[in-house]
């Protein structure tokens, strides 16, 4: 086992302080920087400033101050916008994560084709968000669909998978599950970055494949575990495409998959009502920085850096 | 790789053995298994990943079926084998627009090469300053690149549509493209940064006193051992632009310079006639591009440290 | 080596701050489009030449069409050029509120009837001058008229209409109904009727809540209107509740599909609707797109007018105008953008290369030239509303500001209605808050 105790022992480790990286750290960070001052700042700051307004695209914006904030919590459509989004993240982003690592550990090695299998389950998340796929998703989950075609052979009566006010959220889930490409490739780079040898050591010392997953294969990947854990969750709490495709830009049935983006959108675009758009998306801002400070800190427990 | 330094190397900080000593220390050895039982575990693992293969395929299928079915039949005979062959979908999807379907193709690569370009050399340049230099605020600026990505692109792009403007950048790819070389991209900054930590610091403090400095440190150690990071970024930009509908839709405005995804909207609208024969004729030509790169640039995301040569 | 990048980029960092708090006052000033810090790329006036940009949303026929257009005007009228800028629908609202927010309004702007207030009462499009519309009949250019002005030219007109397959009422053995005296029960009943007679999968009729326009149908057949004169709600709760009552009373009697089923229809436009697929025998539609689902469903489809005509105290049925071309408030353009308008809307040879794209010609002469280049579908719509006409009363007023709010609005509360999850009393109390909030908001 003395490998393992080698990797436990290492993520201890304190990284070791330098100085007079200042000026290299300068060079490095020069593109961005002026990408962040430039690109990103002023968006930002503008859209802050949008949010105490009541600006409606069309016309200059007025100071309302925290009008639009209050607003919010007097909307019961907002408040629905939030308890779809949370169900939605704090379902869809662990089965999405766990059938990633899953499959990229599926496919990692060893196996015959596959090159063939990676391209076949990366394919689903190629084909985006284009209007050709609403069409499919109607055909796959309609009532009259493909999906209760297959349960009606086994003699189970379907639903309107994505027309029915109780289901559509749910089906939405199993639809992100199923993009699943992304995570697994960034998984399938992690696990090529694990060095082999640590593999072929703890082969020798005995170590069987559940125990080389618990102690080599999940410690070394905490970093790109993390890194899709951070990233699925900003990215789920600003889901909108596949609730857009699905709702024809409605939200519904009945506002079951309004996801928090799409109401936003609804308000900005469709009411014209930029300054409480702007607003809704500074609450998102905190909720979500929040949630990952949170993840920042709880990482310092669990997520392993060989520095 | 004889650029990166052996892991053998003697490591001057510490003593402890490294771990390549502790598994060269052991002797190749197998452990024996049942012939048979394997063969039967192998081909009941195939089965089930093309099983699960056809699942996630249909959708590919039946866009590929729709495309050479006449429109009126593709709400009618949701099928997958056309009753009726239409390869004229092709050829009228190709020239349905004002511009062969080609000109919109040619401008989506440029706009997909110029991002792809782009983040690889900004975002690697800034995940190795957040990675592996220790400066004043590191963490405060980490926190506001994250932030970036925090605001939905619908707020955001307003505001952007005023900035790019006053620059007389609309109608441009620039809107598209400068963004990317200036590292705004978080995501793949975080990620290169999550894949930076992940390689030996052993390495670069070799390297460093071997007397390199932090560019040759990040040419020759860092970027090489980080290839399928740099695949997967080269990869996703190249998908996720290709496909990204709503920035290219807002940002350019004359025809001649609109690219696939506003292409393809051009051939449904919900207030008149749609010919959806062609919009799937052109989704598929269109998804050529992409599944190309995916299918040549994977084999990248596969050579990491364990096929580079540090052993 | 080192040292002069890093001082570069600190003067480079300075410069941008200030550059970035350049941009902030821009946007602070110019969002209501006007400003002269953020420069439009739109007036390229050198050597006389004039660059006016045209925006329009549509399919790639249209594209194409209009593309013929422009290069048709360019040629009678050198020295302007015409720089086309199209998308779908819903792209193209996204589009022109960022453009407008930008500054960058095109000079010549498509508008529909649920947006047209939202930018007139913004002052984003301005009075229309210079275009004749001698041609268009009274009734129907007061149609564009926001506040007294005419802010749009209405560019054709469409109904709002039954849809009707013969052959699947043949084959259910039911008779086509006189639609100047059937009522809404014997709507009802017919639709029953067909989906017994005609077997599995076959329903009689579409569900046709999620459109306002059936609503206001029925609110002028009972003397109201949905919006009155004066941009509030014009329509009682009873006449909203009954509305509904019709969807639920059709799924009672199996004459529409279940709520699943309706939702579904309803999001897959024309071709894969209940009429698109023959799994229908009616649908309520706009005229325009009975080419659509004639193509679509391969059968001969027809026009029938909407139940109840005869039923209460007047005719609900009304021309609507498909679309408006509007001239941006602050074009530099002015003359030339009204030349175009005028080109468009009265030229014999635009006309005959659009045909009924843009709805059936608001210019009568133009209209009657066309006549005979028609398809069979478009014919039968031209021969519908020329039938029609003379039983018209009025036209409903412009929708106020907001109004485009009520396309989700209705889809959100007849699917609660279709659910089950309302009655049709609470649909119509909810109907009747979340517009008016909308509209006075």
């Amino acid at each position: 086992m003395a490998v393992i105790q080698e990797v436990a022992r290492t993520r201890g480790a304190a990284p070791e302080r330098r100085k007079g990286d200042g000026k290299a750290a300068a060079l490095f960070l020069a593109p961005w920087f002026v990408g962040l001052i430039l690109i990103t700042a002023f968006p930002l700051v503008a859209s802050l400033y949008l949010s105490f307004t009541d600006y409606s695209l069309l016309e200059a914006p007025g100071w309302i101050g925290l009008e639009n904030y209050t607003r919010m919590f007097s909307d019961p459509r907002f408040f629905q916008a939030l308890k779809v989004t949370f169900t939605y993240v704090l379902v869809s982003v662990p089965l999405q994560l766990a059938a990633a690592l899953a499959l990229a550990m599926v496919l990692d090695k060893g196996l015959r084709g596959l090159a063939f299998y990676r391209s076949v389950y990366y394919l689903p998340s190629l084909l985006g968000g284009s209007v050709a796929i609403a069409i499919l998703w109607r055909q796959v989950f309609g009532a009259d669909g493909l999906v209760n075609q297959v349960l009606g052979f086994f003699g189970i009566e379907g639903v309107g998978w994505v027309s029915h006010p109780d289901y559509a959220l749910g089906t939405l889930m199993v639809l992100n599950v199923w993009t699943f490409g992304a995570p697994m490739i960034i998984f399938l780079a992690g696990l090529r970055q694990i060095p082999a040898m640590y593999y072929e050591a703890a082969s020798i010392d005995g170590a069987g494949p559940w125990r080389r997953f618990r102690s080599i294969t999940v410690p070394l990947l905490t970093p790109i575990i993390f890194f899709n854990l951070v990233l699925q969750l900003i990215g789920a709490f600003q889901s909108f495409t596949q609730a857009f495709i699905v709702s024809g830009g409605t939200g519904g049935p009945v506002d079951s998959t309004l996801f928090y983006t799409l109401y936003l959108y609804e308000k900005g675009f469709g009411s014209y009502q930029m300054g409480y758009a702007s607003a809704m998306a500074w609450f998102l801002l905190l909720v979500v920085a929040g949630m990952t400070a949170v993840n920042f800190l709880a990482s310092k427990f669990w997520v392993f850096y060989d520095d | 790789m004889t650029d990166a330094p052996a892991r053998t190397e003697p490591r001057p900080a510490s003593a402890r053995p490294t771990l390549t000593e502790v598994a060269a220390s052991y002797p190749e050895r197998r452990p024996p298994r049942g012939r048979a039982w394997a063969a039967v575990r192998r081909v009941l693992r195939h089965v089930a990943l093309i099983a699960f293969g056809l699942v996630m395929l249909y959708p590919l299928l039946w866009m590929l079926a729709s495309s050479f079915k006449p429109t009126e039949l593709i709400f009618r005979e949701p099928g997958l084998i056309p009753t009726e062959w239409d390869f004229g979908n092709y050829t009228d999807g190709w020239n349905a627009l004002l511009d062969p379907f080609g000109h919109y193709l040619l401008n989506s690569a440029i706009v997909v090469l110029g991002s792809v370009l782009g983040n690889l050399i900004s975002c690697s340049m800034a995940a190795y300053a957040f990675a592996r230099l220790k400066f004043r605020g590191r963490n405060l600026w980490f926190a506001v690149m994250l932030m970036s990505i925090m605001l939905p692109i619908h707020v955001i792009i307003v505001p952007q549509y005023i900035l790019f403007s006053s620059l007389s950048w609309i109608n441009t790819f620039l809107p598209l493209i400068v963004p990317k070389l200036l590292a705004t991209d978080a995501f793949f900054v975080f990620l290169m940064v999550q894949f930076f930590r992940g390689i030996p610091k052993d390495l670069d403090e070799a390297a460093r006193l071997d007397g390199c400095g932090h560019v040759r440190i990040f040419l020759r150690i860092m970027l090489p051992l980080s290839l399928p990071a740099l695949a997967t970024t080269a990869i996703f930009t190249f998908i996720w632009t290709w496909n990204d509908f709503f920035s290219q839709l807002i940002f350019l405005t004359k025809p001649d310079m609109y690219t696939v995804p506003i292409a393809l909207r051009t051939f449904v609208d919900a207030t008149s006639n749609s010919s959806w024969g062609p919009l799937f004729a052109m989704s598929i030509v269109s998804l050529i591009p992409v599944f190309l790169v995916f299918l040549f640039g994977q084999k990248y995301l596969v050579k990491g440290i364990a096929t580079t040569g540090i052993k | 080596m080192r040292v002069t990048a890093t001082r570069a980029t600190r003067r480079r960092g300075a410069a941008l701050v200030a550059l970035t708090a350049a941009g902030a006052l821009a946007l602070t000033a110019c969002s209501g489009g006007d400003s002269g810090i953020v420069p439009s790329d739109e007036g390229g006036d050198d050597g006389g030449n004039v660059e006016i940009r045209f925006a329009w949303w549509g399919s790639d026929d249209r594209h194409k069409t209009t593309q013929q257009i422009i290069d048709l005007f360019e040629e009678k009228n050198p020295g302007i050029t015409v720089v086309p800028d199209y998308t779908d629908w819903d792209g193209y609202w996204d589009k022109l509120a960022t453009a407008t927010a930008g500054g960058d309004t095109p000079d010549v702007i498509t508008q529909e009837e649920r947006y047209l207030s939202d930018y007139a009462s913004r002052g984003v499009i301005g009075e229309m001058t210079g275009v004749d519309t001698s041609k268009i009949a009274d009734d129907i250019l007061s149609t564009g008229e926001v506040d007294g002005k005419l802010v749009g030219i209405p560019t054709g007109v469409n109904a709002y209409a039954m849809v009707a397959d013969p052959q699947i009422f043949a084959d259910a053995g039911v008779d086509m109904p006189d639609d100047k005296t059937w009522t809404w029960d014997d709507y009802v009943d017919i639709a029953g009727k067909i989906s017994k007679g005609a077997g599995d999968g076959v329903w009689g009729a579409q569900d046709y809540g999620f459109n306002e326009a059936g609503l206001n149908v029925l609110a002028r057949q009972k003397g109201e209107t949905l919006y009155n004169e004066d941009g509030t709600l014009g329509v009682s709760k009873e006449t909203v509740a009954e509305f509904f009552q019709t969807s639920l009373d059709l799924m009672a009697n199996g004459g529409q599909p279940d709520a699943s089923r309706s939702v579904e229809y309803q999001n897959a436009g024309p071709e894969g609707s209940l009429l698109g697929t023959n799994a229908g025998a009616m649908g309520v539609w706009w005229s325009n797109q009975l080419g659509a689902l004639s193509d679509a469903s391969g059968h001969e489809l027809e026009l029938l007018r909407l139940p109840g005509e005869s039923q209460f105290d007047r005719t609900g049925m009304y021309f609507k105008p498909a679309m408006y071309y509007s001239i941006s408030a602050k074009t530099k353009h002015p003359e030339e953008s009204a030349k175009l308008v005028d080109f468009l809307l009265n030229d014999p040879e635009v006309a005959k290369l659009q045909l009924t794209d843009r709805g059936l010609p608001a210019n009568e002469s133009v209209r009657e030239a066309i006549l005979p280049d028609l398809t069979a579908a478009d014919q039968k719509v031209a021969d519908f509303m020329a039938d029609l006409e003379p039983d018209i009363v009025d036209n409903p007023a412009v929708p106020p500001s907001g109004a485009n709010e009520i396309q989700d609005i209705m889809i959100r509360i007849n699917t609660e209605v279709l659910f089950e999850r309302m009655t049709p009393d609470e649909a119509a109390d909810a109907f009747l808050k979340d517009v008016g909030a909308a509209i006075g908001g």
